[in-house]
């Protein structure tokens, strides 16, 4: 049985790394999300804080915590300045704007080889020791519930869901949108160099579409109306093929198709609804 | 005093004149009531004085402050706050949350201390939550607090976004037609509402339908009609005139006419 245990945990036990990996993009998409905003500008955080932390970890001898809060704030930074330029857009548009700045993104990388290593990546000889990560993402956790029940949370659910209303109970609409973006620089940046150190690799392609569609997928599956939506979806969508592959290796894709749609259909707000959970209280 | 005054306002959608030289003032601690016919443009002024639009031209000020372009965040803290025609509760919290919403700016906490949840942050959320619960049992809403407010009636929703309104504290109150949809008794309790909160100093603006409401429960009447002042004074004056009678129910000759028709 232990011996059991002990296999299934080495088959896995990277899986659940890349899904703790991916939960810090999910969360920094939800992070905008949640103040009503749909932005693919967490890869961008992420590309800054995963390629200062390579550098760091290649060059400087730095303790390992002072290289993680350093890469994050390179995605505070980055966002700070994104967010300067992207709230003068409406909303639509920022989302066009995001995904063009992930392909900008790539350019630069790659035609900055002094920075980023160019076409070729950094190599990282440092492996990420997963209590680490696990370590890194309760921090965040308890950042976003903490960021939940405070009254910045409380104007991010109005900014939201009605923008209008909330600016006439006073909330300013872009300061609560701009603080909601240094989160997702924070987050995002975090998320950069955990995904460095994960792969052990980064290179143009690391932190480009991807990226992007796993966190969002994420998001939207686990549920963008509570901070444990996007973990949870991280999760899920990292295991899915893993799982998917275990029972049915023959279908793998269009089992693992099929278990998004289905989820999708009967759940469209996400696996993690805190509305659906209070009409259930209500209800009874 | 005047608290509110609009002076020449003029608000137009491309060749359309929503408002056209709207002039008037709403008195500190009575209850003006703004009415007119459907499309006579009075929701179009209550979003002009919340800074949801800005006025092509004329000037709208609060006490000493111009509003001019202000956003409506800005002129929210100047004091003044609002419902709507159509509910707008926010999705998905409940009747508290709402309140505690609408208490953000009473909220008197940085944004630091409030992420960290220091000792002073957390007294005054709970202080700030103790009076909202306070106000949703002034609008009779007591036993409805934890309860997700879009499960919620339509009179109790209504009742809801005026506990909302309330917790910012304003010198201005707006109501958008806040007896649409209820029934005689419903109206007349939140006519008696509006006057309870009159009496403790706050200043109230409402549009409203209700002729009889209005009558009740209003010291001040402002009418317009096409964007523009018919006239203005007491209920009964306001009901009486001729010119009201017009905008209202159509000229006396057509009825005539039509009831020879008939």
């Amino acid at each position: 049985m232990l011996q059991r245990i002990a296999d299934f945990w080495a088959a896995y036990a990277s899986t659940l790394s890349y899904g703790m990996v991916n939960a810090f993009f999910a969360l920094a998409t939800y992070a905008t999300l949640s103040a009503g905003i749909l932005s693919f500008a967490a890869v961008t955080f992420g590309a800054a804080g995963g390629f200062l932390g390579a550098q760091l970890v290649l060059h400087s001898g730095l303790p390992m915590v002072a290289i993680f809060v350093l890469s994050g704030c390179a995605g505070l930074a980055m966002a700070l300045v994104i967010a300067v330029v992207f709230l003068r857009l409406s909303s639509h548009w920022m989302a066009l704007a995001s995904l063009a700045l992930v392909l900008i993104t790539r350019v630069f990388v790659l035609n900055a080889p002094v920075l980023t290593g160019g076409v070729n990546g950094l190599s990282i000889p440092q492996r990420l020791p997963m209590g680490w990560l696990a370590v890194a993402l309760g921090i965040v956790v308890i950042g976003f519930y903490t960021l939940h029940h405070s009254w910045y949370g409380i104007a991010a659910r109005a900014v939201r869901e009605d923008p209008s209303v909330a600016a006439c109970m006073g909330i300013d609409a872009r300061r609560i949108q701009f603080i909601a973006f240094g989160v997702s620089g924070i987050v995002g940046g975090l998320g950069g160099i955990m995904l460095a150190l994960y792969l052990q690799f980064v290179s143009p392609d690391t932190f480009f579409i991807g990226v992007a569609f796993t966190m969002i997928a994420g998001t939207v599956l686990g549920g963008s109306h509570h901070w444990f939506g996007p973990v949870l979806g991280a999760a899920v969508f990292t295991a899915l093929p893993t799982i998917m592959q275990a029972i049915v290796p023959d279908i793998q894709d269009i089992a693992n198709g099929v278990a998004l749609l289905l989820i999708m259909i009967f759940l469209p707000r996400g696996l993690i609804d805190p509305r659906a959970i209070r009409l259930r209280r209500v209800a009874r | 005093m005047k608290l509110l005054t609009l002076s020449e306002v003029t608000k137009s959608f491309g060749g359309v004149t929503a408002v056209g030289g709207l002039s008037f003032a709403v008195r500190q601690g009575l209850v003006t009531g703004l009415m007119g016919p459907n499309g006579a443009g009075k929701t179009t002024v209550i979003n002009l004085i919340t800074g949801l639009l800005h006025p092509d031209s004329g000037s709208i000020r609060l006490v000493e402050s111009e509003l001019g372009v202000a956003a409506p965040h800005v002129i929210a803290q100047l004091g003044l706050a609002r419902t709507y025609q159509n509910v707008r509760l926010i999705s998905g919290m409940t009747a508290l949350e709402q309140v505690m919403a609408g208490s953000f700016l009473k909220r008197e906490t940085s944004l630091i201390a409030s992420f960290l949840h220091l000792p002073a942050a957390r007294r005054r959320m709970r202080a700030l939550e103790e009076r909202a619960r306070h106000l949703l049992s002034r609008v009779g809403m007591a036993d409805r607090a934890d309860v997700l407010a879009e499960t919620l009636s339509y009179g109790e929703q209504r009742r809801i976004e005026i506990a909302r309104a309330l917790g910012a504290e304003p010198r201005l109150l707006l109501l958008d037609e806040p007896t649409a949809g209820m029934n005689a008794a419903e109206s007349h309790a939140i006519g008696e509402l509006i006057h309870r909160l009159r009496d403790e100093g706050l200043t109230v603006l409402m549009v409203e339908h209700n002729m009889k409401l209005v009558a009740d429960f209003c010291e001040h009447v402002v009418v317009m009609n096409f964007g523009r002042l018919i006239t203005e004074g007491t209920p009964a004056a306001c009901i009486d005139d001729p010119d009201v009678q017009e905008a209202y129910f159509g000229k006396a000759r057509d009825a005539d006419r039509l009831g020879a028709l008939r």
